[in-house]
């Protein structure tokens, strides 16, 4: 699994046990027959409110600055054109070497594609839209030699899960 | 048991429902049933196709790639319009009848439109996917309607897209209806004049006591999220309006294109809000139902209004969530979707907030654990559940991770099923006796039917969590045989969950004859136990025997999968039915596949294929015959290379099937 991937499998993780005791805890007070406050809670409702935009603000700055755009790519990059077509990409050069960023521009012939890289064992690395009529680009630096695949990851007609190629990766 | 008479349950409400005529209650009865039943029709008819779609997937019963992705067009807009969204449009009617405020003639007339423009349209849809193989899935990403690999055509185009315009003035109808209705006599705005009104409506008052002032009664908290999705549901729906009708155009007139980027845009406008024309209605269905099984007001200080003040501006702000990986250069895109991440944060406060007054209203309370109430009460781990991940969703560097993979899909079967879905049900149990004054047939058999679709729903949707995050693509009708043993669990999960919709079923078909179960039945022994703790263990158990079971019946038909690769259908028969021989020949839709990825573009020209290389033979104007091009293909000759080994006999088929058929076209 990727990192990115492994952060969010966890933090889901804790927070839907958090939630699950929260469920628990909530159906059995109902056992319990015991009035609340009314007024105390509502009040606790505002500061509630304080605590989620905390929680946002705090996970809007911590992830922001990472989005992905705009990335620019040093002068020494290896450049790859990609054209995606139902069902197949072309890609030039296929044959990369690693450690050495490479930027691949990325043009449709006909429909919405997906370019997903995926290492040997089949996890997802980077992905980008590719779009008719536009050109997208995707800066990646791969770091282990070996063969890579690529997959489409936008759904792009009967044969989008036929849409595979292959890269070389050397040293 | 808890088919009591309704009447007797919420007394909190009876006066306010003081003001509705018993003409008016009638008229909402008939309507709100009409669409519970309608909508519930097509649950099945939806989870029927769920079941197959997955199934397929896990090699139990292969269905060709494009009538899978046909019916996973179907199944996407029939369980979230067809059902969900139906039917939440329907139980609003009578949420908003039972809080006193009634529909006038116009709105009436509105709604009845609605329906009939929602049913057409559905009709319409399953037709053009089902039998004319329409497949663009439901988000129909320009211009893929217009590039079918040959398997639908432009009339098919045209009905689909006109279909889905039903659906689209459906909901624009709805939405008409309710606006109409909350500006109404009924909400007693002191004010005249109409936006006034709505702000009223939208609980301003709430904030402003004075400048949206109502006399005697302050705003029922369930007219709220009605009024909140009505007014963006009409943004939101008319550009997509405008777009169909351009594509129904497109579709018998190819000349009048429209720009892939922008259309994307416009898609995903409408495609956020209609989540939350889901949403919202099921939130006004819980901030109804709620209090009345925990016999307590909802507990709701003004800053709920807050929160629906920031939804109704934030709901038609954050379209650009759905395409954070759309950022072509010189578009504003990239900056437009860095945007809307703290817009999509600020939607979730709606959600954190009713979630808090939702559970602080059962919290301590004396609450009656019915069918109903349970599904209630699940329905909002559910959106718990749902809105967790979409957090993750929301924030770009995340779905940078998980966009477009079956993380995406777990995520909204939670919405639609464990949330939505589940507001759904628990409507329907609470809200059949009265429509139909009848006694509700069996509770207990609904509480069975709640627990055991809440834990195979649990297992079918986290495998598909658990499957994204390893990155599985979506819509994909073969995935990559990495996932295979996972599919094939997930299939025990499917199968009990679509067993347990039975029992749903059997609920309302008996309900309906007016039927009460006996305490005991033979029917009912299994469900004697209804604990919570119970019922869990016992479906923990169904499920993981269904997952054993669906695992070995998956692995061994796995290991016999003689998939043939000829098998062409109807839709390619223009591919093979030349040679009328369709159990050998490949299938002209892999085969575009191979000519595309194994290289062939780079020295054919293959107008059909966009191929426009000059090194080898023009194949529009050779227009070699299927068995010429297997063997040049597999032989080779002069500068063609062999592709024996490189391709296997099945793609070489398919590649040949593929030229034989286009070339010259």
């Amino acid at each position: 699994m990727d990192r990115t991937a492994t952060i969010i499998g966890i933090a889901y993780l804790v927070v839907i046990v958090v939630g699950a005791v929260l469920a628990l805890v909530l159906g059995n007070s109902t056992f319990l027959r015991k009035p609340i406050d009314r007024e105390q809670v509502e009040r606790r409702e505002q500061k509630w409110l304080i605590v989620v935009v905390a929680m946002l603000v705090a996970l809007l700055f911590a992830t922001i600055f990472f989005a992905p755009y705009g990335r620019s790519a040093p002068k020494d990059a290896q450049n790859v054109a990609v054209t995606a077509q139902q069902f197949g990409w072309i890609i030039t050069p296929s044959r990369l070497k690693a450690n050495v960023p490479v930027v691949f521009t990325l043009r449709s012939k006909d429909v919405n594609h997906g370019f997903g890289l995926y290492d040997a064992g089949d996890t997802l690395l980077a992905q980008v839209q590719v779009i008719p009529e536009q050109t997208a680009q995707l800066v990646f630096t791969f770091r282990k030699p070996g063969t890579y695949r690529v997959l489409c990851l936008e759904f792009c007609g009967a044969g989008h899960h036929q849409m595979v190629s292959t890269l070389e990766v050397t040293q | 048991m808890s088919a009591m008479p309704a009447d007797s349950r919420h007394e909190a409400v009876a006066e306010e429902a003081g003001a509705v005529t018993d003409e008016q209650r009638a008229w909402a009865r008939g309507l709100a049933l009409r669409y519970s039943l309608t909508s519930t029709a097509i649950l099945f008819a939806a989870g029927l196709m769920g079941v197959l779609l997955r199934d397929s997937q896990a090699n139990l019963g292969r269905l060709h790639d494009n009538f899978w992705y046909a019916m996973m067009t179907a199944h996407g807009l029939a369980a979230f319009v067809g059902w969900a969204g139906f039917a939440v449009m329907g139980f609003a009617f009578w949420v908003l009848t039972q809080v006193g405020v009634p529909l006038r003639r116009f709105g009436r007339a509105m709604a009845e439109a609605t329906w009939w423009l929602m049913a057409l349209g559905a009709v319409g849809i399953l037709i053009t996917t089902l039998i004319f193989q329409y497949a663009g899935s439901w988000v129909f990403l320009y211009p893929i309607s217009f590039h079918s690999a040959g398997h639908w055509g432009r009339w098919t185009n045209f009905f689909f897209h006109g279909s889905v315009l039903l659906v689209g003035l459906s909901i624009v109808a709805w939405s008409v209806s309710i606006c109409h209705t909350v500006v109404g006599p009924a909400l007693h705005a002191v004010s005249e004049r109409v936006a006034n009104r709505f702000g009223v409506a939208l609980g301003l008052g709430y904030l402003w006591p004075k400048r949206f002032a109502t006399n005697p009664k302050s705003v029922p908290y369930a007219v709220i999220p009605l009024a909140v999705i009505a007014i963006d549901m009409i943004i939101a729906t008319l550009p997509l309006a405008v777009l169909l009708v351009i594509m129904m155009v497109e579709s018998l007139s190819p000349g009048v294109t429209v720009n892939a980027l922008v259309a994307k845009n416009i898609l995903w406008w409408f495609g956020h809000p209609v989540v939350y024309l889901l949403l919202f209605p099921a939130v006004a269905i819980y901030y109804y139902l709620i209090p009345r099984y925990a016999k307590r007001p909802l507990v709701a200080g003004n800053v709920i209004a807050i929160a629906w003040a920031i939804a109704v501006i934030a709901n038609v702000l954050v379209w650009a969530h759905h395409i954070y990986l759309d950022y072509p250069q010189g578009s504003i895109q990239a900056s437009l979707n860095t945007a809307m991440q703290p817009v999509t944060f600020a939607l979730t406060i709606p959600s954190a907030l009713s979630l808090y007054s939702l559970g602080m209203t059962i919290y301590r309370s004396e609450f009656e654990w019915n069918a109903a109430s349970t599904a209630l009460f699940l329905g909002l781990v559910g959106w718990l559940l749902a809105g967790l991940s979409g957090v993750v969703n929301a924030t770009i560097v995340f779905d940078n991770q998980v966009h477009n993979t079956l993380w995406i899909v777990g995520h909204f079967h939670h919405m639609a099923l464990l949330n939505i879905g589940f507001a759904v049900f628990g409507a329907t149990y609470a809200f059949l006796p009265e429509l139909t004054g009848k006694k509700l047939y069996s509770d207990k058999l609904g509480k069975a039917h709640i627990w055991i679709s809440f834990w195979a729903g649990m297992g079918a949707f986290g495998i598909w969590l658990i499957e994204g995050l390893e990155g599985a693509p979506r819509r994909y009708s073969v995935l990559p045989a990495r996932w295979d043993t996972m599919n094939q669990i997930a299939v025990g999960f499917v199968l009990v969950l679509a067993a347990a919709q039975l029992l749903f079923a059997a609920n309302v078909v008996q309900t309906l004859r007016g039927k009460v179960a006996k305490e005991r039945t033979g029917r009912e022994a299994f469900a004697a136990v209804t604990s919570p703790a119970a019922m869990m263990l016992v479906t923990l158990a169904l499920i993981f025997v269904g997952g054993i079971v669906g695992w070995v019946i998956g692995h061994y038909t796995g290991h016999t999968k003689t998939v043939k690769v000829g098998a062409a259908t109807p839709a390619a028969g223009g591919a093979t039915g030349a040679a009328g021989a369709a159990a050998t020949a490949g299938d002209a839709t892999r085969g575009k596949a191979v000519f595309a990825s194994a290289g062939c573009i780079g020295c054919h020209t293959l107008k059909a294929a966009g191929a426009a290389g000059t090194v080898g033979p023009n194949l529009d104007q050779r227009r070699p015959a299927y068995a010429l091009v297997v063997q040049r293909v597999t032989n080779g000759k002069g500068a063609m290379p062999s592709f024996k080994g490189r391709l296997s006999d099945d793609q070489i088929k398919d590649v040949a099937a593929y030229v034989s058929s286009l070339a010259g076209k």
